[in-house]
């Protein structure tokens, strides 16, 4: 009985905290890819990679043309929603009536092609931003500032997505072609306007994600291979386009994560993770906040 | 008239050898010996050491290149591994069968060495591995092409245990079974080799092991792991990375208060220390790593004469390519030593003893190698474990040292053989990590 109260320490408690951190910042992932599907119905596979361009613009606008950190974010921000509409209107929009696979691949391809160019253009190095935030420390307990910024950030941005789409023209209209894409343009809706608004967006918020990870990881042009595939089993998990459930299902995730690698070896917390999100897709295949039909 | 006669003879005759010379250098010329590379030019590995041991062979195959071994051109065909087994083992069956190479050379990952050296065994081609450290790569194999210059992971594992069980009671002042240690690692065939070595090495030496823990190179959090080890309150931990994880640990621990005694890397991203400083700041001071001696710090007293030269070519060649590094990595060294042991030693006995340089006359010339201490550029000698050994193919020869970065320099700090300074242990008071 005592073996089993001993780990209900302090440890345990860093580990809980510990895990919700790391769910803001796979939220935060989340949030722009859900945004993506939710309305343009198609998975940007390179959502990931869009972050890493993002990272590394960070870090020359930094270390290299020596900007401040704040004045370089809202650069990197519009450069990547930028990309985000390029993206849209290079590859994903000829493609809009093709099968889902095709979008996929071309998506894909995008993928390869944009590790392929940062390996080109910026080197093999791995590139770190240079800046050590301050630690918060709790008693026995320390929390990164970093994280706690990305877990800031996610909550905000999810507000703010969700101000956005409730209370602006643009917003409604993008909710209403997400409904139904065929009739909008008959009330006036200009589909391909939104579309590219849409990508910007979805663009913006993987530029926003790379200003708050380069504070927490080194770039390197397959940076992405780290979040890529959980954030896309988040989306799934929380139901691909659904705000909310990708928010609960990146906490959700993250603690298992975590406890489970404080309990188990941590590779047991990925196990136990991803095995979660199978049996998930035989309960829920729609995802966590999906009602039954 | 006979002398006319004889001096048409004459020059008809020196026309015919002239001829004849001429035909037997072109002949010469001909000869060459083409040789596979291969190493991860791309992909997370590349920039954790890969591209810096491609380097160094690739600026000694150059030299090669230029002057041949004994009449045989030297020509280098170049693969990337993308840091990928799959790739590995695709690209060194394509440059043995479509490249026509006559060998294979290089390999960084372990993961990509145990399956390409079983590959190429299987083939009956010749392969000269110059960087991975896997001990799995040979262990019980019995291969008869596959030969290794490289010291093995288990012999990494065991000298850094050996090097702090030594100095377990002068400088932390607790008995080597009173020491609490940590074991991490990556978990690929690289980390859970060298982490066994640890783990043999800590028996014997009879510490307290209170955590060992495998974790994936590619994870994007090491927190849990990191608190594991809060809880655990190791004096040292024994951690075998690549770079991204090396650099994610160190960020995750300083942001979450870990403290401990030393922290002993064992090669791969530890051994690239300008991107160490880049990452960790001043907190690189004093980190270990253990690697074969870099080429730059051995000891050239001790060693054969015609090394030294061999090792300033390096050097400059490396200055060229990479203008400013603080410390020349330890990497380029050893692709760059171990590809010499081949092109100086093996080579030349196979071409000239038996004959040439199909794949049987290079493992018979292989198999020959008798370098003693001394004899190489990383201070080993080179003998290879023969067949029916439980090694066969491992430089019985080869053995790392302990290195220590203190303020922006290289030290080897064990064994005592090679000590070139006092280690500094533990981390001193004040430092970021310090438990003092």
């Amino acid at each position: 009985m005592q073996s089993f109260l001993d780990i209900f320490d302090i440890y345990l408690l860093e580990a809980v905290i510990n895990g919700i951190l790391l769910g803001g910042v796979l939220a935060l992932l989340a949030l722009g890819l859900n945004l993506i599907f939710g309305v343009i119905d198609v998975t940007w596979i390179c959502y990931a990679e869009l972050v890493m361009i993002g990272m590394y613009g960070m870090y020359y606008l930094v270390q290299v043309f020596h900007l401040p950190y704040w004045a370089a974010a809202p650069l990197v921000i519009l450069l990547v929603a930028l990309l985000g509409a390029a993206l849209h209107f290079l590859v994903i929009a000829p493609l809009l009536t093709a099968p889902p696979i095709n979008q996929l691949l071309a998506t894909g391809g995008v993928l390869f092609i944009l590790q392929s160019f940062a390996t080109v253009a910026f080197g093999i190095d791995f590139r770190n931003l240079g800046i050590r935030l301050p630690v918060l420390a709790l008693g026995e307990m320390n929390f990164s500032y970093a994280r706690l910024l990305s877990f800031g950030a996610a909550l905000v941005g999810m507000v703010g997505v969700y101000l956005f789409l409730t209370r602006t023209f643009t917003g409604t209209a993008i909710r209403a072609i997400a409904q139904d894409r065929q009739i909008m343009p008959l009330m006036g809706v200009d589909p391909k306007r939104i579309y590219l608004v849409t990508s910007a967006i979805g663009g913006g918020l993987a530029g926003l994600a790379a200003c708050l990870l380069v504070l927490q990881y080194d770039v390197h042009p397959f940076v992405g291979l780290s979040f890529g595939p959980i954030t896309f089993l988040i989306c799934v998990l929380g139901g691909l386009g659904n705000f909310i459930g990708g928010f609960i299902a990146a906490f959700v995730f993250a603690e298992i994560i975590s406890l489970g690698g404080l309990f188990s070896d941590l590779e047991w917390g990925y196990v136990l993770a991803f095995a979660f999100f199978i049996v998930m897709m035989f309960i829920r295949p729609a995802g966590l906040l999906a009602r039954r039909s | 008239m006979p002398v006319r006669k004889a001096a048409r003879w004459l020059a008809g005759l020196s026309v015919a050898l002239a001829a004849l010379g001429v035909a037997g250098a072109a002949h010469a010329q001909d000869k060459k010996i083409k040789i596979g590379v291969i190493f991860d030019l791309t992909g997370p590995l590349a920039g954790g050491g890969s591209e810096l041991q491609y380097t160094g062979v690739k600026i000694m195959l150059d030299h090669y290149a230029k002057t041949g071994v004994d009449g045989y051109k030297v020509e280098a065909v170049y693969a990337d591994a993308q840091s990928k087994p799959d790739i590995a083992i695709n690209e060194a069956v394509r440059l043995l069968e479509q490249e026509k190479v006559d060998m294979v050379m290089g390999f960084f990952s372990s993961a990509q060495c145990v399956p390409v050296a079983a590959r190429v065994d299987q083939m009956k081609r010749f392969m000269w591995i110059t960087t991975c450290i896997s001990s799995g790569v040979f262990d019980g194999k019995n291969y008869k092409y596959v030969f290794r210059p490289q010291a093995a992971g288990n012999q990494y594992g065991m000298m850094t245990t050996d090097f702090i069980a030594q100095y377990s009671m002068s400088k932390f002042g607790k008995e080597p079974k009173d020491l609490r240690v940590a074991i991490i690692h990556e978990d690929g065939a690289y980390g859970v080799d060298v982490a066994k070595g640890n783990e043999a090495g800590a028996k014997k030496a009879g510490f307290n092991v209170v955590l060992k823990e495998g974790y994936s190179a590619t994870a994007p959090d090491l927190s849990a792991l990191v608190t594991k080890l809060k809880r655990a309150k190791p004096d040292v931990i024994f951690h075998t990375g690549y770079n991204p994880d090396i650099t994610l640990l160190f960020r995750q621990a300083r942001e979450q208060g870990l403290k401990f005694g030393a922290i002993v890397g064992h090669g791969a991203g530890y051994g690239v220390y300008e991107k160490l400083k880049e990452g960790l700041g001043a907190d690189a001071n004093y980190l270990f790593n253990t690697d074969p001696i870099s080429i730059w710090l051995a000891n050239q007293n001790g060693m054969d004469a015609k090394l030294p030269p061999v090792i300033k070519m390096v050097g400059e060649a490396f200055d060229r390519l990479k203008p400013g590094v603080p410390i020349r990595s330890a990497h380029v060294g050893i692709g760059a030593a171990n590809a010499y042991v081949f092109l100086d030693d093996v080579l030349p006995r196979a071409i000239k003893k038996y004959g040439g340089i199909d794949p049987e006359a290079l493992r018979k010339a292989a198999l020959d190698t008798d370098i003693p201490e001394g004899g190489t550029m990383l201070g080993y000698g080179v003998k290879f474990y023969g067949e029916g050994e439980q090694y066969a193919g491992q430089n019985a020869r080869s053995f790392p040292v302990v290195l220590q970065y203190i303020d922006d320099k290289s030290y080897v700090v064990w064994p005592k053989s090679q000590m070139q300074r006092e280690t500094v242990l533990p981390l001193p008071a004040g430092t970021t990590y310090s438990y003092k």
